[in-house]
């Protein structure tokens, strides 16, 4: 009888822990949150693997100061050389097999895009794409929060100042021809047009072209007193060492991609000087009481020896900022549905960039998964520090 | 031992009931395999069967007629792209698109086998490689394939099955591959196959016996494209999104290797060769998570490598297990696979 009574009562609790485990939302347990997250530490776009450290970093500070709400973050990071097979195969690995809670960041346009579809069908929430595409928000998903501010709105501000304040009429652009080149595009074309201005010269650059002496030349019969360059880092650095040879020089302007200046200045031998970018996050030396906590809590504490710090390591944290927010707010009861809400509640949210507001989702109206719409100017000096032109602005 | 005595014998699609035995047990496996593992695997089993697809359309071009190609992912997004096209521009159902974007890769292989012709090992491969980066630059400057900012793979439908899982589309791509390969197998044994072997031992000797070179060495070419074609065709599907850049050179070269570290004029070959660099493309990224050993590679790769020790040190391994094959094996997997299969059969002498 007694031996009955004890099949019983182990039948009884382990249908009781099933319950539980059924209950229990995926990649959460009592003690974790498991985060995933993917980046190149090889192939091509390597350069921008220290985005995912930085988020590492991030998250080890979280956890040093006692994790969230008990709770201890565990990032998942891996590398997927910048091919969107590879992602793919990382994402359904650690989804299907760890499980993760959500995603955060994951640099590139084509990575993203072909593991968007998976993670949106399982309603996963995804926070801060680290691409300034508008795949992410057209249309909006649900569970995708963008964080990275929109090339177009960086190319609106550039031309707004551009025409303002330093009283310039002749703007012309260098735009890479792929997606992100195109939206610089159209946030100039659409400024100027509101401006009662044209651009000058539109000059398409592909990726895989060595020689711009052709663009320069383009640019320059133009007569431009105004350059935008759309272009990757290293097409931004030739066009403007062959307009110098060319003694073409008129006042150069550039997105947040090219706005790390030590680096600018280091590869283009000191021609980067005087050019003004757009950025999304504060500089690497200002004095905002946020990011020099970071750089002592996060970054001196648990970077990499040789690591630098620079705009694309603390964008890893600028990023995930919004997801470490959420899950605050979220508190102790954490479900996937529940920090979906809690993001959407999200204000004038500020860390080290933009403020990040978002809104109900309405799947037609694009900007309520849109979360920072503020950009600020800066200006590069001779020693590779950044002056700051405007405060931060938002385009509307 | 494996003395032909008739034609018949030799044409023949399997050799011993050994070999039917082994095949069914094959088809048994494959069935069940979505059942057996979990669903990444599904996964990657599916971007495996991609790779042997392109690997035995490539194995009839390299190993068989002796013609190099390094411009494969070249004719691999001409295969996903057209399907693509045909499918959202023109509302053709997938089974028909697949094989017309596949017959489109075939007329481009055809043209580049005609110059071809009179081109040998690395005069060949720099015009194949021209041919590979040419495509994805063409593709990428034109707006009907979404320039460089890529395209996306529609709904799949075929009749009335939804195909919306790794699982579901797991079937079609494995049928077709086996279908594929027996196909390859046939093709190999017939009156072209010969021709190609005969071509790729010596051409001008072929020539003198009667084998149109013109004819096969495009021939050649353009059934390996239309391999390739149909590779790619699937593959955006299993991506599920498309863009230029995704199709490099690099990639090229790694069907090349699949190739070669399968073993050169080997339809089997091929297959474990394609199977074996997908999955360590795939998992060596996972490397430094074996234990012990990974401690010891990332502190290596930490001092010598980079800076973080995630990294680097997978493209040294991938590098050195090619290398250590190439050098203990030089016929690669298939030829490992010959010297097991004699050892045993003469063992215990």
């Amino acid at each position: 009888m007694k031996k009955k009574l004890w099949v019983i009562l182990l039948v009884v609790a382990m249908i009781a822990g099933l319950g539980v485990a059924a209950v229990a939302e995926e990649g959460v347990t009592d003690t974790e949150i498991h985060i995933g997250q993917w980046g190149p530490q090889t192939g091509p776009a390597a350069a921008w693997g220290s985005v995912a450290r930085g988020t590492d970093a991030y998250f080890k500070m979280i956890n040093d100061q006692g994790g969230i709400h008990g709770r201890k973050l565990i990032h998942h990071m891996f590398d997927d050389a910048y091919n969107p097979a590879k992602t793919m195969a990382g994402v359904k690995e650690l989804q299907e097999g760890t499980g993760m809670f959500a995603w955060v960041s994951g640099v590139g346009t084509a990575p993203g895009l072909a593991v968007k579809d998976y993670l949106m069908e399982r309603k996963i929430p995804w926070v801060g794409p680290s691409a300034g595409s508008q795949h992410w928000i057209t249309p909006p998903q649900k569970n995708l929060f963008a964080v990275y501010p929109l090339y177009y709105i960086e190319a609106q501000a550039l031309c707004r100042y551009a025409v303002n304040n330093l009283g310039k009429k002749r703007i012309a652009m260098a735009y890479q021809n792929d997606d992100y080149g195109k939206n610089g595009l159209q946030g100039a074309t659409e400024e100027l047009a509101r401006l009662g201005l044209k651009l000058v010269a539109s000059v398409p650059v592909e990726i895989t072209d060595t020689d711009v002496k052709p663009h320069v030349m383009e640019l320059k019969n133009s007569d431009a007193d105004v350059v935008l360059l759309w272009t990757s880092v290293s097409h931004a650095v030739r066009l403007v060492g062959t307009s110098a040879a060319m003694q073409f020089k008129p006042q150069f302007m550039s997105t947040s991609t090219c706005s790390d200046f030590p680096l600018m200045i280091h590869i283009s031998k000191g021609l980067w000087a005087g050019v003004i970018a757009a950025t999304f996050g504060e500089l690497p030396d200002s004095t905002d009481p946020l990011l020099q906590k970071y750089k002592k809590e996060a970054f001196d504490k648990f970077a990499a020896k040789d690591e630098r710090w620079g705009l694309f390591y603390y964008a890893g944290i600028l990023f995930a900022e919004p997801l470490v927010e959420g899950l605050k707010r979220v508190g102790r009861d954490l479900t996937r549905e529940k920090l979906v809400q809690t993001m959407e509640g999200l204000s004038n949210f500020k860390g080290i960039g933009g403020s990040i507001s978002y809104k109900p989702f309405d799947p037609k109206d694009p900007m309520s998964r849109q979360g920072m719409k503020e950009v600020f100017l800066v200006q590069c000096e001779a020693d590779g520090k950044g002056k700051k032109l405007t405060d931060w602005m938002e385009i509307k | 031992m494996d003395m032909k005595r008739d034609y018949y014998e030799d044409v023949q699609l399997f050799t011993s009931g050994v070999a039917v035995f082994w095949f069914g047990l094959l088809i048994v496996f494959l069935a069940a395999f979505p059942f057996l593992f979990k669903n990444y695997y599904v996964y990657v089993a599916n971007y495996m069967a991609i790779n042997v697809i392109v690997a035995i359309g490539l194995n009839l071009l390299v190993g068989y007629t002796g013609q190099i190609s390094l411009g494969h992912a070249g004719f691999f997004a001409i295969g996903a792209y057209g399907t693509l096209i045909f499918m959202t521009k023109l509302h053709l159902p997938f089974l028909v698109a697949l094989p017309a974007a596949a017959l489109v890769a075939a007329l481009f292989g055809l043209l580049l086998g005609l110059p071809a012709l009179r081109l040998e090992g690395p005069y060949l491969s720099i015009a194949t490689l021209g041919f590979g980066l040419t495509i994805t630059q063409v593709i990428g400057r034109i707006n009907l394939f979404g320039g460089r900012q890529g395209l996306h793979a529609p709904e799949l439908w075929i009749g009335p099955w939804h195909l919306d899982s790794d699982r579901d589309f797991y079937y079609l791509l494995m049928t077709l591959t086996v279908i594929l390969a027996l196909g390859a197998r046939n093709l190999v044994k017939t009156r072209v196959g010969r021709a190609f072997i005969a071509i790729r031992d010596a051409d001008i000797a072929a020539e003198t016996i009667g084998v149109n070179l013109m004819l096969y060495k495009s021939m050649a070419f353009a059934v390996s494209a239309f391999y390739a074609g149909i590779a790619g065709g699937l593959y955006a599907f299993v991506l599920r999104f498309i863009e230029p850049e995704i199709f490099t050179l690099l990639m090229s070269i790694l069907f090349l290797a699949m190739v070669v570290v399968g073993g050169l004029g080997s339809i089997f070959g091929a297959i474990t060769g394609a199977c074996l660099l997908s999955w360590l493309d795939l998992q060596l990224r996972n490397i430094l998570s074996i234990p012990y050993v990974g401690d010891w590679l990332e502190a290596l790769s930490k001092s010598y490598f980079s800076i973080t020790g995630v990294s680097n040190i997978q493209f040294i391994i991938f590098g050195l297990i090619m290398v250590l094959i190439m050098l203990f094996e030089p016929y690669g997997i298939f030829g490992f696979w010959i010297r097991t299969k004699k050892y045993w059969k003469t063992w215990p002498f």
